[in-house]
């Protein structure tokens, strides 16, 4: 074992001797470079990672690592992965399940009886609107709005034909003083208020009709927001719960 | 890669946007691809890992805003750790390197900080090929092949706090090069 203070006295590879000791200052930057390069082991890992977390100074030390390491991989060549990846990809995110109405409503993880009875109470009679649509069979588009804030989730069932969104809250409630807006997000457009979510469990909104052409890209979105709502119409507050709409 | 289409793309995809999420991939996949290639060495592993990373992007989005880090940089660390998370994952007492949303706090550097590292960063090369070649082949093995100091000791035939002097002192070396 080569005794610490003697371990780069072989090679001379550069002048240490003319560096000063460590400073703090330099002990921290170098526990910041270690932890950006994944050379921080156990408790020293444990311990930096949560100090991440509390000490903006030190985060930014290691974000400063980051941006000066990422360099290195500026001459890793791009390689085009094969188009299964992609596939695989999105599968696993989105899933596709293609079964009949009440297996899929089934298939909904955390879904009570009674929320379940409670669709179907509100979407028959959508199912049998009074203006049959052209091609018969109503479209009927529903999703399960969750999201990892709190427990709040949502089942809205949109009916394009009739304009409107039936929404059920079966769990979770807005933070007290706040209120909870719901919004429909479109490929490259900013969110759309559908209005802010009365105190009750049970609401339905008007779907607008040139969201209704495009009902099945939609991505609804809950935020809580100030009493009557986003003052600008666009959300400020956290999202809460999101479902992507998909046809039933 | 331009910088604010990219971190459009990421604002979108923390708004669950699959339109944005999918161009963001068809944009920066070949890049997180290659990343991934380099640190696992084969194509199925660096074909998991990349899968894995993007799930995480999908993730933590929304989390990308106040890590102060360039876009590019959040999104190749994050396939950078991934893979180097599953290229020791067979070893005994593994801990994942890799905190997805890489939160580095609010408020994290401002945009002229992250300017200035950025300048910095064009340095690095040059620096590291100022140290010497065992001192910046460490760091390279480390950020590269996710080598440990166990690793990096036992390749540079080194007692183990030796290595972590060499790391030490290359380190500081290198970040007074880039700020000069």
């Amino acid at each position: 074992m080569v005794a610490p203070g003697f371990d780069f006295s072989e090679g001379v590879y550069e002048p240490m001797s003319d560096l000063p000791p460590p400073t703090p200052e330099d002990e921290n930057d170098f526990l910041a470079a270690e932890l950006a390069l994944g050379l921080a082991e156990g408790d020293d890992l444990a311990r930096a990672q949560d100090r991440v977390r509390r000490d903006a100074v030190f985060g930014a030390q290691v974000a400063a690592w980051h941006e000066r390491l990422i360099v290195l991989a500026d001459s890793i060549a791009p390689v085009t992965p094969h188009k299964r990846v992609k596939k695989a990809l999105l599968a696993s995110l989105f899933p596709k399940i293609r079964v009949p109405l009440m297996q899929r409503l089934w298939v909904w993880q955390g879904i009570s009886f009674a929320a379940i009875a409670l669709l179907a109470y509100i979407t028959v009679p959508m199912l049998r609107p009074p203006v049959p649509t052209p091609q018969g069979a109503p479209q009927v588009f529903a999703t399960q709005l969750t999201g990892d804030v709190d427990d709040l989730t949502v089942l809205a069932v949109l009916d394009p034909a009739r304009g409107d969104i039936a929404l059920r809250r079966t769990a979770g409630a807005a933070p007290a003083g706040r209120v909870l807006e719901l919004w429909a997000i479109l490929p490259e457009q900013a969110p759309i208020s559908l209005g802010v979510l009365p105190a009750d469990a049970v609401a339905r909104v008007a779907l607008p009709a040139e969201l209704a052409a495009q009902v099945a890209q939609i991505t609804l979105a809950i935020s809580d927001e100030p009493p009557g709502g986003a003052p600008a119409g666009i959300p400020t507050g956290a999202v809460r719960a999101v479902g992507a709409v998909s046809e039933l | 890669m331009d910088r604010e289409e990219i971190e459009r793309l990421i604002a979108r995809t923390a708004l669950k946007d699959r339109a944005a999420f999918e161009e963001l991939y068809d944009r920066v996949s070949a890049k997180l691809f290659g990343v991934c290639l380099r640190v696992l060495n084969k194509r199925a592993a660096a074909e998991d890992a990349m899968q894995d990373t993007f799930v995480k992007i999908w993730n933590n989005a929304d989390r990308y805003q106040a890590n102060g880090l360039s876009p590019m940089t959040w999104l190749i660390t994050i396939a950078r750790n991934t893979s180097i998370d599953r290229l020791r994952a067979r070893k005994k007492g593994h801990q994942d390197i890799d905190t997805p949303g890489m939160e580095l706090t609010a408020p994290g550097p401002s945009p002229e900080q992250s300017a200035i590292a950025a300048s910095e960063a064009s340095r690095l090369i040059g620096c590291l090929d100022t140290l010497d070649s065992d001192r910046s082949g460490a760091i390279r093995g480390a950020y590269l092949e996710g080598e440990t100091y166990a690793d990096l000791a036992k390749k540079f035939k080194v007692p183990l706090n030796t290595m972590r002097t060499w790391l030490r002192r290359g380190l500081i070396s290198l970040r007074e090069c880039m700020s000069q």
